[in-house]
């Protein structure tokens, strides 16, 4: 199950953050989001040497805490998306296409002219589609 | 996404925003309309660059942003690529378009209309007014090619050159 | 890792034991102990001790059940009392000495075979000698051998007196001893393994025991394989007995249970760690976790279970640490699961022990809180008594008690209920806070180090955490304060607001009002959190002590803040701890909000002038913006606005208060508003008319803002141009505005303006006429007039610029001050004034080859002063002359200077264009080499004929725009050639028109034959010719030089003879003279071209010899047919010597011919005939 999923701005800045869990954890969950941008910046300062996945946006398991796993997607634009999970057992198939269906909602929801760049995200219906595409993860496999 | 609008309309939208913003909104500020044209084509080049680099590989240096500008970018905006770019490998760029689409209906009454002052002014005045309107129709794609530029994390400026008509080259220098 | 005992945390090494000899242990055991591997040795000084060795004999094989899983001492023992291998040493002398001696020797070897008999240990025989060559007695050798029972190669020579041969000794010594000990440990090992796979025992708990024996035998070998794998097996077998057991009360089972695993686990992780394997010793780890952490037992005793997850956590991170060299090189290749870099950095795991020992905490907390509500019961009491003699059994993770009974200790097993109590007692003596704190900085530290600035962070945060829950609340706000930078510069407005939650409640607690009011302030201002799911309505201290963000805590905040400020709260009343600060009164409290204070969204100060420059004493529109992002309503009692020219300065209040305002600022200037109250993200723009007082820059600095009697805002002003944005709301989506109406404004606007000094009264005046002459002394009259102001202390600065901005001096030049490098000089200033004594003496003058300052004397209102600038051009250019005024309006101290300034652009022109002309006298030529053949290097340089006459023709040409008038002209000549005419040579005043043109003809003599050789200079003597002729012009010379030129000697003179005119029909002679003036016979050859006009008697080609320094003559008659001027026979003459042709040019070869004799005098003006040429030679005149 997804608890979380977060978009990061360029400045570390957080511009969505969701989760979607019933405990009182969400206090929590920020802390796991802001300490995985440690991660992306080892992760993008020092790729590793193996060729194909160079530049990839799809950053891959960021690290796996005790309870949770953490994964995490970088555009273009340098804005990260990350998303954490407590699925032990997660197919990275599934994964990339959950971050390929929230990229697509995330391009819908910035290309919204009344939408600032930069800003953070207040819309409903990118609300509603990451709620959709949380909800689909794992159990669809070719969306 | 398969939403398209006709091409005409495109240009009718671009040709209309530039006159409320230079005869009707600040005519007698043309740096504010300047300036005001060139925010709305930073946004669009901001959000049209999210989604046009969705499916690719992030960019490793400056080059590879500024061909994926001159290529991929230009031709889902234009239908063609950018036919030249030259570079001082100091942060300079221009981007040379021998035909660029949103001028190729653009051209300027040699025998001015309100004759009853002109004929005192002499032709190159006429042309410097005509460039002066050309310019100002200029800014949006200059605040295109920023938008998308600093979106993929290349601040710079970007100014317009326009010295025979249909072409049009942009220079784009990076900010250090 | 410091709590486990020492043969846990390092692998076990073979023992043996040296009896007998004393003198030598030392010597061997340190030798033993380099060995690789190394061998500890047991040493023994003399046969008596050897009991040591004989602990009491084990139980082997009872019946009933253990009454553990381990022996605590068993590898202890193992390690430091039972040797593999005893060497029983003699010396040489008492063996082969007197029976008595041997006696003993036997003796000493029975008893120690008595001992090591039944633990099957080795025994080793060494011979003690002093020398090498002593003839052993084979005999004795033999008996001891006999007596030892033992191998041939195990009874050794020992040698000591020479190093190299104890050295030997020493190695043999070693070889065999490691060869048996080897035997041993595993001739051990094996018997146990063989209990373990024949089934022989009846107890999981002694199939354990087992396996680490084996597994310890096998380490004690360094077989690390064999060890991993039955270390391993124990603690799978181990896993197994937590359900099965029932031999202890369950809570001590669990206890004892983990207590085992850990130390199996322990040994697993060390050997995969040291054998590379990190991966596996990660994935291990979490296993060993993972199965055991659900166990937590009673609730109780939780807290045990927390500390032990706690402890492993923090031994695994120490292992890893420790470890890390060899992790660095070996990780890379090995790891085959997706392990991230991330899960073996031993600050993760750190940082986990600490969160884990906080649950310890916690749990204990609750059980500690437990036991008090209900420990009023008699039943503890009586348990606390005796927990005194808890002590911890001879099994690993057991406890017992020890009672005193009939001078004996009794060990007895506790109850359940004891060892809680026991628990509960030893962990109140520990203090988890600072444990906690110091595993979170080992984390902090290990992260920092790393870079991981967020992580660090974090663990910055808990530690600060820990701190304020112990109490310790400057630390925790120290701590605390570090970290709110990093949340806010990336606008994590959650993590911030709980940061500054803690911040906020340690400076209540820490009695600092200002802080405590800044803390609010920034939490009230912070954005709100717009996602609705993002906090749930449930908390339960996640938040820390501020609760979630939302409206209403924002609120509540600030009203908590203003109500302290106004004295109708009082939140520092409950602190006992601050009792110096009396708690019910306020000190005043003044805060500043720079450009990077996080205040700014409490208080946002914009200022813009509407103007960019405004002249001094003229109003000028000011507008002052205030925004604030507060949740609710500012009132704002007064605003100060404070300039950098104090006259400016105003204040602002309310209507209401006008008196409380008149009394404290008189001089200041106050203007009264109905209503000063800030709404959230609204600006509050006020627009004020400023009249500047000086000129040069006003700005505004800043804005003071009172907020009742006792608070106070100082806010630094603000430009809307460069006004950064807040730092954590520029992410949020809100309503932006301007801060001022105008768009423009907000665009440009800038909290300083330039004033202008005032406009000048006073007229500066540049009178000059045309361009400038080069050469002469070029005036320029200035005059200032005053028409409103007096001027004080004037000063006049002269300025020469070149417009082409290239410098008045030529670069080219080397000598930076000589004269004539400079192309415009100012030459002089002269004060054309009544009084000049008076003037000269407290002028300042300063005047430089392009720039001059002097000053200008006291002027009275409509009086004036003028000067004379000189300036005097070397070369033509064009310069723009710049002249200012500065003065002062009044004598009085606050005067400003004001500035008027003038310039003018001034040509230099060349005045005359001077050029000259060389030529051969007329229908005279001369063969000149240089001339038929020009060198390769020749610079065009004339070539004159050597003691011939040449002539040279001068002019001049007037090139200025106005007219000339020549004075004299004179040739100036070098000493190798003569000049006639020589000396001054008056032009009459001959006035020159613009374009006009003057000749002069000169005829030079060369003396000598050079190739150059300098002719001379020309001095031309001119004035301006000025209209009213009443003045002289002031007389310029300007001098040319002509170039030098190249004299030689010519071989062959033609010269051609012919009458000026002649009349149709009458025939004339030409004569063609040839002058050798070589001493050689020249061969010349000539042709003639017929002309139509004339009839020409003679031969038309032929050749003739000329002797030297003779002339040879061809003579022709001509009979005229047509008028007018007429182009004579060309007549060509070739020297065959030189193969040099020689032809007079066409307008030397013409002649006028007239109808008739003409009947008038050829003499008039204009006809100048020089008198050494004849007339038929020459005829020059002046056009």
């Amino acid at each position: 199950m997804i608890v979380c999923v977060a978009v990061v701005g360029h400045q570390n800045n957080p511009l969505y953050l969701q989760s979607f869990t019933e405990a009182d954890d969400a206090l929590k969950l920020h802390h796991i989001v802001h300490c995985s941008l440690d991660v992306i910046d080892e992760r993008v300062n020092n790729p590793k040497k193996t060729g194909p996945t160079l530049n990839e946006t799809f950053l891959g398991l960021l690290y796996p805490t005790e309870n949770y796993k953490v994964y995490g997607y970088l555009t273009n634009t340098k804005v990260k998306f990350i998303m954490v999970t407590t699925d032990l057992d997660v197919r990275d198939v599934d994964v990339r296409n959950f971050f390929r269906r929230f990229h697509s909602a995330y391009v819908d929801a910035v290309s919204n002219p009344f939408h600032v760049p930069g800003k953070k995200i207040t819309s409903n219906t990118f609300a509603q589609s990451v709620r959709a595409i949380v909800k689909s993860f794992g159990s669809s496999t070719a969306v | 996404m398969g939403r398209e609008v006709a091409e005409s309309c495109v240009d009718s939208v671009v040709i209309e925003m530039v006159s409320a913003y230079c005869s009707r909104l600040y005519s007698t500020h043309p740096e504010i309309a300047a300036r005001r044209i060139e925010a709305i084509g930073f946004q669009v080049g901001h959000q049209l660059s999210e989604r046009y680099t969705m499916e690719r590989p992030r960019f490793s240096d400056h080059l590879e942003a500024i061909k994926f500008i001159c290529k991929d970018f230009w031709s889902e905006l234009f239908k063609k690529q950018v036919d030249n770019l030259k570079t001082n490998h100091r942060g300079t760029f221009v981007l040379q378009d021998n035909r660029f689409r949103w001028l190729t209906r653009v051209s300027y009454d040699p025998t001015p209309a309100n004759s009853d002052v002109s004929p005192a002014s002499d032709p190159s005045q006429v042309v410097d007014k005509a460039a002066q309107a050309t310019s100002m129709h200029l800014y949006f794609p200059c605040g295109i090619i920023r938008g998308a530029l600093t979106n993929l994390g290349i601040p710079c400026a970007v100014s317009a050159d326009i010295s025979n008509l249909p072409a049009c080259s942009f220079v784009v220098r990076i900010k250090v | 890792m410091e709590d486990y005992a020492e043969e846990i945390r390092t692998p076990p090494v073979a023992l043996v034991a040296v009896v007998g000899v004393p003198a030598l242990h030392q010597t061997i055991s340190a030798a033993l102990h380099v060995e690789q591997p190394p061998i500890n040795t047991l040493a023994l000084p003399d046969f008596s001790r050897i009991s040591i060795m004989t602990s009491k004999q084990k139980e082997t094989l009872d019946s009933s059940p253990p009454g553990g899983i381990m022996k605590r001492d068993w590898l202890a023992k193992h390690r430091t009392k039972i040797p593999a291998v005893v060497a029983a040493l003699f010396n040489y002398d008492h063996v082969c000495g007197d029976p008595a001696q041997w006696l003993q020797v036997c003796t000493d070897l029975e008893n120690l075979k008595a001992v090591i008999r039944g633990r099957n240990i080795k025994l080793v025989v060494v011979l003690v000698q002093s020398t090498v060559n002593v003839d052993t007695s084979e005999d004795r050798l033999i008996a001891l051998r006999k007596r030892a029972e033992i191998d041939a190669k195990y009874l050794l020579v020992f040698v000591q007196s020479d190093p190299s041969e104890l050295k030997l000794s020493l190695n043999r010594l070693a070889t065999v001893f490691a060869e048996l000990s080897h035997a041993y440990y595993r001739e051990e090992g094996r018997k146990i393994r063989t209990r373990i796979e024949k089934k022989i025992f009846n107890s999981i708990e002694l199939y354990v025991r087992y396996c680490f024996k084996v597994a310890v035998y096998a380490e004690f070998r360094r077989d690390w394989a064999e060890a991993l794998k039955f270390y391993e097996e124990g603690y799978n077998a181990l896993r197994e007995m937590v359900g099965t057991s029932t031999r202890l009360p369950p809570t001590q089972r669990l206890v004892e249970i983990k207590a085992v695993a850990e130390q199996l686990h322990f040994k697993v992780s060390t050997l995969l760690l040291h054998g590379g394997k990190v991966s596996e010793a990660i994935s291990w780890f979490w296993k060993h976790v993972g199965s055991y952490k659900k166990l937590t037992g009673l609730s109780n005793v939780a807290f045990l279970h927390w500390e032990w997850v706690s402890r492993q956590f923090l031994v695994f991170a120490e292992l890893l640490e420790t470890s890390s060299t060899t992790i660095q090189s070996t990780t890379s290749p090995l790891s085959k699961k997706p392990l991230t870099e991330w899960e073996v950095q031993p600050a993760y795991f750190y940082q986990l022990a600490a969160k884990y020992l906080r649950e310890k905490k916690h749990c204990l907390d609750q059980t500690l809180s437990l036991s008090e509500s209900s420990g009023e019961s008699g039943g503890t009491k009586a348990g606390e008594s005796s927990l005194e003699s808890v002590v911890p059994s001879v099994y690993v993770g057991q406890f017992s008690c020890i009672l005193e009974q009939e001078e004996a200790f009794i060990m007895q097993p506790l109850t359940d209920e004891e060892y809680v109590l026991y628990a509960i007692a030893e962990g109140k003596r520990f203090q988890e806070s600072y444990e906690i704190i110091a595993l979170l900085k080992k984390s902090f530290d290990l992260y920092s180090n790393a870079g991981a600035l967020r992580v660090a962070s974090y663990c910055s945060g808990q530690m600060a955490r820990e701190y304020y829950v112990a109490g310790d609340f400057s630390k925790a706000k120290h701590l605390f304060d570090g970290i709110t930078d990093l949340y806010r510069k990336e606008g994590w407005v959650t993590l911030l607001w709980e940061v500054l939650g803690y911040l906020r409640e340690c400076s209540r607690k820490l009695g600092s009002q200002r802080d405590f009011i800044e803390y609010s302030l920034e939490m009230a201002a912070l954005p709100t959190v717009s996602n609705s799911g993002m906090i749930t309505t449930d908390h339960k201290g996640e938040c820390g002590p501020a609760g979630p963000t939302s409206q209403q805590q924002k609120e509540k905040i600030q009203r908590e803040a203003f109500g302290f400020l106004s004295g109708e709260l009082q939140l520092f009343l409950n602190e006992g701890t601050n009792s110096s600060i009396d708690s019910t009164e306020i000190q005043p409290i003044e805060l500043e909000i720079d450009l990077v204070s996080p205040l700014r969204a409490a208080l946002l100060v914009s200022v813009a002038f509407h103007d960019q420059v405004v002249k001094p004493g003229v109003p000028t529109l000011f507008t002052l913006s205030l925004l604030s992002q507060l949740p609710l309503p500012v009132e704002i009692d007064q605003l100060e606005v404070q300039f950098n020219q104090a006259i400016c300065n105003f204040t602002i209040c309310k209507l209401e208060h006008p008196s409380s305002v008149a009394d404290s600022s008189g001089p200041l200037q106050t203007e009264t508003i109905p209503n000063l109250t800030l709404v959230t993200n609204k600006w509050l723009r006020l627009t004020y008319t400023i009249i500047a007082g000086q000129s040069g820059k006003l700005e505004c600095l800043t804005v003071i803002c009172k907020i009742g009697t006792n608070f106070k805002i100082c806010s630094r002003a603000e430009s809307p141009a460069s006004m950064e944005e807040l730092p954590v709301w520029k992410f949020e989506d809100r309503v932006e505005s301007f801060p001022t109406k105008d768009a423009s404004l907000s665009f440009s606007g800038q909290r300083f303006i330039q004033v202008e000094e005032p406009d000048p009264q006073v007229d500066l005046l540049l009178d000059s006429s045309g361009p400038a002459l080069v050469g002469e002394d070029f005036v320029v009259p200035v005059s200032i007039i005053s028409k409103g102001n007096a001027v004080h202390s004037g000063e006049l600065k002269i300025n020469l610029v070149d417009i082409r901005g290239g410098g008045l001096v030529s670069p080219r030049d080397m000598e930076p001050f000589s004269p004539d490098s400079l192309h415009v000089e100012l030459l002089r200033v002269s004060v054309s004034n009544e009084n000049e004594s008076e003037t000269g003496l407290d002028s300042i003058k300063n005047i430089q080859q392009s720039f001059g300052l002097l000053s200008v004397p006291f002027l009275d209102i409509e009086e004036s002063w003028s000067c004379k600038l000189e300036i005097r051009w070397h070369r033509p250019k064009v310069v723009m002359l710049y002249v200012s005024l500065g003065y002062l309006p009044s004598n009085e101290a606050t005067a400003q200077k004001v500035h008027v300034h003038k310039s003018m652009q001034i040509e230099g022109k060349t005045p005359l264009l001077i050029s000259h002309h060389f030529m051969m006298p007329f229908r005279q030529d001369s063969l000149l080499l240089s001339k038929i053949k020009p060198a390769t290097d020749s610079e065009e340089r004339e070539t004159l004929a050597l003691d011939e006459i040449s002539i040279l023709a001068i002019s001049a040409r007037n090139s200025s725009e106005v007219p000339l008038r020549l004075i004299s002209m004179s040739l100036e000549a070098e000493e190798e050639v003569v000049v006639k005419p020589s000396g001054e040579v008056s032009a009459e005043l001959a006035m020159l028109v613009p374009g006009e043109g003057f000749k002069w003809v000169f005829s030079v003599i060369p003396q000598s034959a050079a190739p150059s050789i300098g002719v001379g200079t020309v001095s031309l003597k001119w004035s301006r010719d000025l209209p009213n002729s009443g003045e002289i012009a002031p007389r310029i010379t300007t001098k040319y030089k002509i170039p030098v030129v190249k004299v030689e000697r010519p071989p062959l003179m033609v010269s051609l003879e012919c009458p000026p005119h002649t009349v149709l029909g009458v025939p004339f002679t030409l004569c063609l003279k040839i002058q050798n003036q070589t001493p050689l016979l020249q061969e010349i050859s000539y042709s003639v071209m017929d002309a139509q006009s004339f009839v020409l008697s003679g031969p038309h080609n032929g050749s003739i010899d000329i002797l030297p320094k003779s002339e040879g003559i061809l003579c022709y008659k001509l009979v005229p047919l047509m008028c007018g001027q007429q182009q004579l026979p060309r007549v060509t003459v070739t020297s065959s010597r030189y193969a040099a042709r020689l032809q007079l040019s066409i307008a030397a070869s013409a002649v006028f011919v007239f109808p008739s004799q003409p009947y008038f005098e050829m003499d008039g003006k204009g006809i100048k005939r020089l008198p050494a040429t004849s007339d038929t030679q020459a005829t020059l005149s002046v056009t």
